[in-house]
């Protein structure tokens, strides 16, 4: 006779029911065809509720009237729905709708090519700048790079004239002994003094 | 080739055992492929302490430079050569560095 349940009427139980009972519903059919009548229904016979004659006419009507009625009003609310729908799709406020979106969409489109060609001018421009800048800057790279080069090849060659001119004086297996007198005759003295102020005493005391 | 500068401490001696000194130092930098560029003299002058060489003591001595252009690989040579000189007190090889560009001295002016 009873039996553990499930669905959405547990939910609802659960909650209800106190903490600690287990949740049962009473189920219909619990007994298969061959199990005997049990001993308080036996002689019991099932009779179909009363029913008054008229009472059940007039209500027959009523009901008839009330059933036309609400079909009546259901079938109309679906036309509605169903007009409303065709007009949405197929009404001529649709085919205006979608000439003005084709229009506008020509437009657009239109004066998105005519941006694209003006920007496309616009690039070439500064893509044609920009090349002849880069050139110019190669160019003026390469001249500077030249006439670094020169510089030192200048410098270089100042310098050896200058090391030619030098060693005219250097000392040889023939100077040899003169620059050595010399050098004995000369004391060289490299010391000096100096103050704050900045005066400079070169004549000091050679020991 | 790179600029050394030989400090040459000399013995203190007479003048012509100093020119003889000085004329064997240089011809053995010649010998050895330097080009030696000029001799200078700072005279003779009380060492700043008593060098002890080849067993003497010496309180002073003949300071001498000499400029010149060698490789690099004669030096260990030659300074050796020059400690066993028995005239030369103390040889001393550097670099010459070339010529800083005189610039502005640098730190606040006056």
């Amino acid at each position: 006779m009873f039996q553990v349940i499930g669905g959405r009427s547990v939910q609802v139980t659960r909650l209800l029911a106190p903490r600690s009972t287990v949740i049962v519903e009473a189920v219909r059919g619990r007994k298969s065809r061959t199990d005997p009548v049990a001993k308080s229904k036996e002689g019991r016979i099932k009779v179909p509720p009363p029913v008054d004659a008229t009472e059940m006419v007039v209500l027959k009507e009523r009901y008839t009237e009330y059933q036309m009625i609400t079909r009546a009003l259901r079938l109309e609310f679906k036309e509605e729905v169903l007009r409303k729908k065709y007009e949405e799709e197929t009404g001529s406020l649709a085919e205006e709708r979608a000439r003005q979106e084709a229009e506008e969409h020509r437009a657009l489109m239109a004066f998105n090519n005519q941006e694209n060609l003006r920007m496309l001018q616009v690039r070439m421009l500064r893509i044609q700048k920009e090349t002849e800048d880069a050139e110019r800057k190669q160019v003026e790279a390469v001249a500077q790079r030249e006439q670094q080069q020169q510089e030192f090849i200048k410098e270089r060659e100042r310098e050896i004239l200058k090391l030619q001119e030098d060693a005219k004086n250097f000392i040889t297996l023939e100077n040899l002994d003169q620059r050595i007198e010399a050098a004995l005759d000369n004391p060289k003295n490299y010391n000096f003094a100096i103050d704050k102020e900045g005066r400079v005493v070169k004549q000091t005391m050679l020991q | 080739m790179p600029r050394y500068e030989l400090a040459l401490i000399l013995k203190a001696m007479q003048r012509p055992g100093t020119s003889a000194a000085l004329r064997r130092t240089v011809e053995t930098l010649m010998e050895r492929g330097a080009v030696v560029r000029d001799l200078e003299n700072l005279g003779e002058r009380l060492l700043p302490y008593t060098i002890t060489k080849h067993n003497q003591r010496h309180s002073r001595g003949g300071y001498f430079l000499v400029d010149f252009y060698a490789a690099p690989s004669i030096l260990t040579g030659l300074l050796d050569h020059l400690h066993r000189d028995v005239d030369v007190v103390r040889p001393t090889v550097l670099k010459k560095d070339a010529q800083v560009p005189s610039s502005n001295c640098c730190g606040p002016q006056q």
